[in-house]
């Protein structure tokens, strides 16, 4: 069956901003329900590094107050890095796909963005945050479920499944670096070892809490945590689950579709598997973790950057200055036409 | 009323209580205020519903039509709102028999005009002999000079038509408009026929309703009938201006229906006069485009040049009979409001045959006599502007207040060429859901003509109703709604 180059990507990118707005919501929703145990955890500022939205943000606010960064990453429907941009821009996808994509995935995603529309202001406010997370991030997960069980498996679904992999791996790295980097901080000023609370957050907001306590019933520390979230091939938002999944889905194109063009990002999805090996057997992965992080993100750029080229129909990117990693949009992959 | 409260328990109020069609012609009771025959059943059937119990059903169906996203899209400056057409829940219901007349009539019309184009387009017969005035075709701005001498598959131009008919007093249809560039609306024909049987699955049952759900079906069959000489399995695809069109969901439905991609300008590009789309794995051919974009912005390098929607290159493949364009480029010249007045001597030119549905009485205000007449009754007259659609720019002469009328007649004068004019049609009515109950509201009826080398006419076809009381524009950007339309398999059900 033809699969326009355009449609591959928006299905990319429908289940990008559906993964990104579900990791969005489930953090929030787990640090304002599990977070309170600690006075430190009240802030919500770690949000901004998090996503590497320092510059962003100052444009918008003046303030890191709990009340703006909450506003800059839910509701501001202008604001990319927010769960309310990321479902508008997944069902204008998704609207654009409407002639491919099973009704079933159009109508849930059309009605959950509707709900969304209707939610009003004090749905985002403190004492209620956590329940509207929830419940926007169900609604991704239905939207995901109901393509588990209904989007034929065809190209199409492999270009969305890469988009889902991709940005599920990103988001586990950027919470394994922030978290540690967070630890370090706070043991070099002197406070002890980080508690459980800190561990089942972060397990919490990676979805991971139960698996890991069934896993290392010995209890949580630093290198077990990492070497989870990171190398673990049975946690599903593990990097080496998502490495392996994407993986299996580029071989699936080249093999079953014919579409050789998948061989460069194969090679590189190669040495993405060889470093997390490597990592996950280094004695000191802790103390080489943000290095580990900001190489995976390159490669994962670097990844949604080949896919552009290879299938995309994408001009190379212009070379970007050197500096903090970036977070992809739909928008800055978009060559102009 | 008195035949009507025969058919009714006396003791219970129905939703039907105090409707009265008056003059017009009913499209549920005739002329009689009396259910015909056949449809005494369905009558029954809504009587026996109470007005509450409608209004909720008709609450739940436009809350799910806004789910589903059938919807059109209106552009403000920041937002994109969502908007449903509006949707009456009580059918509007044709014999067999009445069906009949409007499917032959129809497939008359477009033979006509198909061989009208080709005419106009080759040694133009019907301009040298003076039958239909040259000025009018040659002149008009959606004739176009790169089609003179282009041969289409089968000689069809218009593949897909619609045209717009209204009834009068006693019943009898007439030909308000033709449609023949890019008639839309068909997508709200099938989906309301899905709404209306998951809403009103009751009011269906055990009637024989002529399906629409193939209209898909038979589209690509027609498409691919017209596809280039010697291509055996065709690629065809949709080409939609994009998602901003305000009928974009429509795009949508007939991509989905035919299973065809539906692409945008940007995924084409032509090659050697070939046309091909771009896909993961590289380029692939197109035989057959059903696009839905003007002529005027089909291709920059043919016509308007700052055109972004089209594909450049475009009209040389299609003159070089490597893709099939549908419709066919210059269409608008036979759907155009001034040379629609000469339908009906076209239709006895070219088949011999007295037209089977008629035209409303027409006035060309470029003709002197049409002008004077028009002059000297403006208070009795319905004045359009040709070069417009969607309802803009017409008055109505009885309904016109003194400024208006000075208005329009200022207007004439400077430009008369530019309207024409008609007696106020009396459109039927159907009884429709209101607020304060079911009441008459005004109907047009736009059937779809689907040709490829012969014609196919999908049963029935979109009424559009004229939602505010006494309003007979029925257009969407007007205030009108549609309903579902039932064919019925015999005349007895």
């Amino acid at each position: 069956m033809t699969l326009l180059s355009r449609n591959a990507e928006q299905l990319f990118w429908l289940a990008r901003y559906i993964e990104r707005a579900a990791s969005l919501a489930r953090i929030i929703e787990i640090h304002s329900s599990h977070g309170r145990a600690n006075a430190d955890d009240l802030g919500w500022a770690w949000l901004v590094a998090l996503y590497s939205n320092q510059a962003e943000f100052a444009e918008r606010h003046a303030d890191q107050t709990s009340r703006n960064v909450i506003r800059f990453y839910v509701s501001d429907a202008d604001n990319p890095a927010s769960i309310r941009f990321c479902i508008k821009a997944a069902r204008e996808n998704a609207r654009a796909l409407r002639a491919i994509i099973p009704m079933d995935m159009w109508t849930q995603l059309n009605s959950f963005h509707n709900r969304l529309l209707a939610l009003g202001g004090d749905e985002f406010d403190v004492v209620r945050l956590a329940r509207t997370c929830g419940v926007i991030k169900v609604g991704c997960y239905e939207q995901l479920g109901v393509a588990e069980s209904t989007l034929y498996r065809d190209e199409g679904e492999r270009f969305f499944k890469l988009g889902l992999m991709i940005e599920r791996a990103d988001q586990t790295s950027r919470l394994l670096d922030l978290k540690f980097a967070q630890l370090a901080t706070a043991q070099a000023g002197g406070a002890g070892i980080a508690d459980t609370t800190f561990w089942a957050l972060i397990l919490r907001s990676a979805a991971a809490y139960q698996a890991f306590r069934r896993h290392e019933p010995r209890g949580a520390d630093p290198a077990r945590v990492a070497r989870f979230l990171l190398a673990n091939a049975s946690q599903p938002r593990s990097i080496a689950y998502c490495a392996d999944n994407i993986q299996t889905v580029l071989e699936d194109l080249r093999r079953i579709y014919g579409l050789r063009q998948a061989r460069r990002a194969l090679e590189r999805l190669d040495s993405l598997g060889n470093g997390l090996l490597t990592a996950a057997d280094d004695h000191d992965l802790v103390g080489r973790l943000h290095a580990v992080n900001d190489w995976l993100q390159q490669q994962l750029i670097a990844l949604t950057t080949e896919l552009g080229e290879a299938f995309f129909g994408l001009e190379p990117p212009m070379p970007e200055p050197a500096g903090q990693t970036q977070r992809q949009t739909q928008t800055q992959t978009q060559s102009l036409s | 009323m008195g035949t009507l409260s025969a058919l009714k328990d006396p003791k219970l109020a129905g939703p039907f209580d105090g409707y009265d069609p008056k003059p017009f012609f009913c499209e549920l009771l005739g002329t009689s205020a009396q259910p015909s025959k056949p449809l005494v059943g369905i009558w029954q059937r809504l009587q026996s519903l109470d007005v509450t119990t409608l209004l909720r059903r008709a609450a739940d169906a436009e809350r799910e039509l806004f789910n589903l996203g059938i919807t059109f899209t209106v552009y403000s400056d920041k937002d994109a709102i969502d908007r449903i057409l509006p949707f009456d829940v009580i059918p509007r219901v044709m014999t067999a028999s009445e069906w009949g007349v409007v499917e032959q009539g129809v497939t008359q019309r477009v033979r006509a005009l198909n061989m009208f184009l080709w005419d106009i387009y080759h040694d133009r017969h019907i301009l040298n002999d003076g039958t239909v005035p040259a000025a009018l075709v040659l002149g008009n701005g959606n004739y176009r000079p790169e089609m003179v001498g282009f041969d289409p598959r089968h000689g069809t131009y218009i593949h897909i038509n619609g045209t717009d008919l209204v009834r009068d007093g006693k019943g009898a249809f007439h030909v308000l408009e033709d449609n023949g560039r890019a008639p839309s609306g068909v997508s709200y024909v099938v989906e309301n026929r899905h709404m209306m049987q998951r809403a009103f699955p009751d009011l269906m049952q055990g009637l024989r309703v002529r399906p629409v759900s193939d209209y898909g079906e038979r589209l690509l069959g027609k498409l691919i009938e017209v596809a280039p000489l010697g291509v055996t399995e065709p690629s065809v695809v949709l080409l939609s201006p994009g998602v901003y069109n305000s009928a974009y969901f429509e795009h949508i439905f007939l991509a989905r229906e035919m299973g065809v991609p539906l692409v945008e300008g940007r995924d084409l590009v032509v090659k050697n006069d070939h046309v091909f789309m771009r896909t993961v794995a590289g380029l692939a051919p197109v035989d057959v485009i059903y696009r839905r974009i003007n002529d005027d912005f089909l291709d920059p390098e043919a016509f308007n040049p700052e055109s972004r929607l089209g594909v450049a290159g475009l009209m040389r493949a299609s003159k070089a009979g490597h893709v099939t364009l549908a419709n066919a480029v210059g269409t608008g010249v036979a759907d155009d409001k001034a040379v629609y007045a000469y339908v009906p001597r076209i239709i006895e030119y070219y088949l011999k045959e007295k037209p089977i549905l008629p035209n409303v009485e027409t006035h060309i205000c470029g003709e002197p006599d049409g002008l004077a007449y028009t002059l000297d009754n403006l208070e009795k007259l319905v004045v359009k502007p040709v070069g417009e659609s969607g309802g803009y720019g017409i008055v109505v002469g009885p309904k016109a207040s003194r400024t208006e009328i000075e208005a329009v007649r200022e207007k004439l004068a400077a430009d008369p060429a530019n309207f024409i004019s008609q007696p106020m049609v009396d459109l039927s009515v159907c009884p429709t859901l209101t607020p304060g109950g079911v009441a008459p509201r005004h109907v047009d009826l736009r059937p779809y003509a689907v040709t490829g080398k012969h014609t196919w006419v999908l049963p029935g076809g979109l009424t559009r109703v004229a939602l505010k009381e006494g309003s007979i524009i029925v257009n969407s950007s007007q205030g009108g709604g549609t309903k579902d339309t039932w064919v019925l398999e015999e005349d007895a059900p």
